[in-house]
């Protein structure tokens, strides 16, 4: 459905020979299966969430391509991929923040519907009231502003505009991570049984290792700008391999190692290995030196360490 | 030693839209060495009591019950005294380390003004001091690091200073509020570990909304919904046999236990309903739920629960 090559994201900040360079999504690839849930996991600023953005070309890549339902998206027109833009949707994580405060619920969701066009204002309406069903909320709820739904309740107003343009492919970056854990329940259960009732195919952004446990089929590891590891959850769950995921999903495997932060003597901080050596337990000369490669370590697990 | 005993406090903010009554009747103590996690979803008033207990709150906040702290009626005190066990006796540590902390000063010079106003410390061996606590909390190069601001800590280290600092007194109770909040898990591993230690010799009443958290550090939990405590028991037995409706779902709710919804969302605390708090979201709920308001029951075996079901 969509792959990822060797997608790369820089961002400069800085002025001419200052002109620094910070690699948010670093050399990545990957791909998600039509039907399938892919989980992004990792931590604050290991660039999952520009991966997401990038998957759906909502910012340019600095180099590599991203491949569609067989189309190269990197290189369409703005124009092509704006006809593209109703098969693929974002959900952010601040529901409250997605929703535009002035409009009423019902005209949020309406909004991609009237944009396609060709659908009379009757028809429009009853899709509405067919979506506000769907995302389990109340018609009531139709006529109020976002400041009167709860976070959780707008969530679902979200979704339900994402749905209205019938996508194929959803990205859903942190989508309950302001939300209570009740309340994150709720919204995860009507996400599974959205996906499954529509069939769709969704890249779900995370730092939440049981949630992504749960929602996703596939997922990767994500570490500054690299995907550490990557396979079927079950499988990278019951058998972690990088010691970085080892760290994430069983901390009680690496008890009494040392996984502060070193200080690396070199100019800017900069070396040409892994990305985890400053951190890494194990690591070994070749680690500062070489940057690893992805290694296939069983049928669909991969893992970017030299000491696999 | 640590002897706080809360009873029957109830915190209420007058409003333009009513009366918001955070906190409904708390009765809670802490003896001796302990651990106390206090856990509920946003709203749920937790924040509020950790603050009513020391006085925090603004002041058009309408404060009743009583609040004891090792012989003393913390509600009564004068503020001086106030001033003095707050500083001393018990200490907070906050949500948020990076407005915490003041941005224009070093995290060394921040603690260092601690141990010269609390402790009565000197310049010199304030300065030692500071590199001790910051070594304590296990934040590496600490002589190098007392002189940087907080902007050059990343979060986790943030949040390691605030820990020394509230340790510079030497309190008998800490008070931590969502310590972890905002931290990655590997991080937020980290600072629980330290926390862990460092409340060998201390009490704490560890605020969250992560069960898992609380269940890592403290001995006991309470569970509190819409202002009030539904639920006081051992760590191991609300996680393996929870009594209260309630903690039944909310655990349940976890993605680790099968991610089962709680049907409807937290009661207004403006509006609270009548009877039970939680019986409009309660499947076992009756007549007399709606109806009457439950009282904490305390079952032979020493657990407490605040449901009709156990009567």
């Amino acid at each position: 459905m969509l792959e990822a090559i060797d997608l790369e994201k820089r961002f400069s900040s800085g002025w001419m020979l200052k002109k620094k360079y910070a690699k948010a999504v670093d050399d990545i690839s990957f791909r998600i299966d039509r039907g399938e849930t892919f989980g992004l996991v990792g931590e604050s600023g290991c660039g999952k969430t520009t991966a997401g953005k990038l998957a759906l070309r909502l910012i340019e890549p600095t180099s590599g391509r991203v491949v569609f339902d067989g189309i190269d998206i990197t290189r369409l027109k703005p124009k092509e991929m704006r006809r593209l833009r109703p098969r693929m949707q974002m959900i952010f994580q601040d529901p409250d923040a997605s929703l535009d405060p002035r409009m009423k619920i019902e005209r949020s969701i309406a909004e991609p519907l009237r944009l396609r066009g060709g659908l009379s204002s009757r028809e429009i309406e009853g899709k509405v009231a067919d979506l506000i069903e769907a995302a389990g909320l109340n018609p009531e709820h139709a006529r109020r502003y976002p400041y009167q739904m709860s976070g959780g309740q707008n969530q679902r107003v979200v979704l339900a505009r994402a749905l209205a343009s019938n996508p194929d492919f959803i990205v859903a970056d942190e989508p309950t991570s302001g939300l209570d854990v009740s309340v994150q329940a709720q919204i995860l259960n009507l996400m599974n049984d959205l996906k499954r009732d529509l069939k769709l195919t969704t890249m779900f952004i995370t730092h939440d290792l049981e949630v992504a446990r749960h929602m996703s089929d596939r997922m990767a590891v994500m570490y500054r700008g690299k995907i550490l590891e990557m396979g079927k959850t079950e499988e990278i769950f019951s058998r972690p391999r990088h010691p970085y995921a080892r760290l994430l999903i069983a901390p009680e495997l690496e008890e009494g190692r040392d996984h502060q932060e070193a200080e690396i003597n070199c100019k800017n901080g900069d070396f040409p290995g892994c990305v985890f050596y400053p951190r890494c337990p194990f690591a070994e000369d070749i680690c500062i030196k070489k940057q690893p490669e992805m290694i296939g370590v069983d049928r669909d697990h991969q893992v970017l360490c030299h000491l696999v | 030693m640590c002897s706080l005993e809360i009873s029957n406090l109830r915190v209420f903010f007058p409003t333009d839209d009513g009366l918001v009554k955070a906190t409904n009747g708390v009765d809670l103590r802490i003896e001796g060495r302990e651990n106390l996690g206090l856990i509920g979803e946003s709203g749920s008033g937790k924040t509020v009591l950790g603050m009513a207990i020391l006085r925090l709150l603004p002041r058009d906040a309408r404060v009743e019950g009583m609040v004891t702290f090792n012989g003393q009626d913390l509600l009564s005190l004068e503020e001086d005294e106030m001033r003095r066990v707050r500083g001393k006796e018990i200490v907070m540590i906050l949500q948020n380390p990076t407005s915490a902390l003041n941005p224009a000063l070093t995290v060394g010079s921040q603690i260092e003004e601690v141990l010269r106003l609390d402790e009565g410390l000197d310049r010199p061996s304030a300065r030692r001091r500071v590199v001790e606590l910051l070594k304590t909390v296990r934040i590496r190069y600490a002589s190098k690091r007392a002189k940087e601001y907080p902007h050059q800590f990343s979060g986790g280290m943030r949040e390691r200073a605030m820990i020394a600092m509230a340790l510079a007194s030497d309190p008998f109770l800490i008070i931590a509020d969502e310590p972890t909040k905002g931290l990655d898990v590997t991080i937020k591993r980290e600072i629980l570990k330290l926390l862990k230690m460092v409340t060998e010799t201390k009490s704490m009443l560890f605020i969250t909304h992560d069960l898992a958290s609380a269940a890592e550090i403290c001995e006991r939990i309470a569970v509190m919904y819409a202002g009030e405590l539904l639920e006081v028991a051992r760590t191991e037995d609300l996680l393996n046999d929870p009594l209260h409706p309630y903690s039944k779902v909310f655990l349940g709710s976890l993605p680790s236990r099968g991610l089962k919804p709680v049907r409807g969302t937290c009661p207004s605390l403006i509006d609270l309903p009548s009877g039970c708090k939680f019986h409009p979201r309660c499947d076992h709920a009756t007549a007399i739920c709606k109806r009457e308001h439950p009282p904490m029951l305390k079952r032979e075996d020493g657990r407490q629960v605040r449901c009709f079901l156990y009567a």
